[in-house]
């Protein structure tokens, strides 16, 4: 499995989706999942434990996860490749629409833009949330913890990080 | 009103080193919301920015593809002190939070294979899906007079959860239908 030509094709898919993904990198997800289960690089569980990793260390958590994604499929190079990939197109995008912004921040345009890209971009990142939910899925007592995730974060001021402890030790009690 | 002013000006040089702690502490202390903690450092902790100015960038940030915390680091840094100040913010922002959470969280990986831990990282996993939908909900509540958003939303999210396309034929399919709608409603509007 680690292979560099393997690491090579995930980096570059990663440099396609790291370009196009509007709404953050949730937004990728799906996309990202099709495409290492389809190649045979993880299993949908493994998949759903890099997910879980990523969101309980602090920091860049969506570039790691990426990384941990290449970790698995190449190992150090491999997560250096996807981390870079994750990245390095959208800073070059960053820093060419920064430059340029006061040029074009008064046209009426990038509010156009602005307003037809959200919509699909809230419905990538659901997909996104949506999909990951299903890798994690082993019964209803797991889709029960989503919905229940959903509807705290949704109603309660709660702080992110409780509703994922809950989460973790409702599982590791074993009761999910 | 001029003490505002004066921060934005690149001549009153913030040092590299500042950036790049600066960036790093958002980032290790950005939990679920890196976005809240950008803002307190960059505008009243620092002084580097006012309001405003940090609105801009967020508003330019928002639209672009990317993790959009990575931008807002990078457009502070480009906008304090150039190329070498984005690279610095950006640098800061990542290689040591990605360092310290690839050990930890491949460590935790090597053993994800124990029943107590597989167990505990799917009920974690399950919870950050939904947090995630979560998200996207409140997202969309601004939108949600609007039907042909909601239109869009849901076609976006059929295409790639249960018609399986890749994302770039998505973006490619609807994006040019959904930028025409924006721009006709624009149009229509007083």
């Amino acid at each position: 499995m680690n292979s560099p030509s393997a690491s090579l094709s995930l980096a570059a898919h990663l440099v396609l989706l790291s370009s196009i993904s509007f709404g953050g990198f949730p937004s990728v997800l799906p996309d990202v999942h099709n495409f290492v289960t389809a190649n045979g690089w993880l299993s949908d569980q493994e998949f759903a434990n890099i997910f879980a990793v990523s969101q309980v260390v602090p920091g860049p958590n969506m570039i790691l996860m990426m990384s941990f994604v290449g970790l698995k499929v190449g190992g150090i190079p491999g997560a250096i490749a996807s981390a870079f990939a994750t990245f390095g197109p959208p800073c070059l995008m960053y820093y060419t629409a920064h430059r340029l912004w006061d040029r074009f921040r008064d046209l009426p345009w990038p509010q156009i833009l602005r307003r037809g890209l959200a919509p699909l971009t809230i419905g990538l990142v659901i997909a996104g949330g949506y999909v990951m939910a299903r890798a994690a899925d082993t019964g209803w007592p797991s889709a029960a913890v989503t919905a229940a995730a959903v509807g705290l974060m949704l109603a309660t001021r709660l702080s992110p990080l409780w509703i994922l402890i809950a989460g973790g030790a409702l599982g590791g009690l074993g009761l999910l | 009103m001029s003490q505002a002013v004066e921060a934005s000006i690149p001549g009153e040089r913030v040092t590299l080193a500042a950036l790049f702690i600066g960036f790093l502490k958002v980032s290790l202390l950005g939990f679920g919301g890196g976005l809240v903690w950008a803002r307190r450092i960059v505008v009243d902790q620092q002084r580097w920015m006012d309001d405003p100015e940090f609105a801009e960038i967020l508003t330019l940030c928002q639209f672009m593809p990317g993790p959009n915390i990575v931008g807002i680091t990078l457009c502070v840094g480009s906008r304090l002190r150039g190329a070498i100040g984005a690279i610095t913010a950006v640098a800061g922002f990542i290689l040591v939070p990605w360092i310290v959470g690839l050990s930890f969280g491949g460590l935790l990986l090597q053993y994800a294979h124990l029943p107590v831990l597989q167990k505990a990282l799917g009920g974690l996993s399950a919870a950050a899906a939904g947090l995630m939908i979560a998200t996207g909900i409140r997202l969309l509540m601004p939108h949600r007079t609007r039907r042909t958003a909601l239109l869009f939303a849901a076609l976006a999210f059929t295409g790639m959860v249960f018609v399986k396309l890749p994302l770039l034929v998505v973006l490619l399919g609807l994006a040019p239908v959904s930028i025409a709608v924006a721009r006709i409603a624009s149009a229509r509007a007083p």
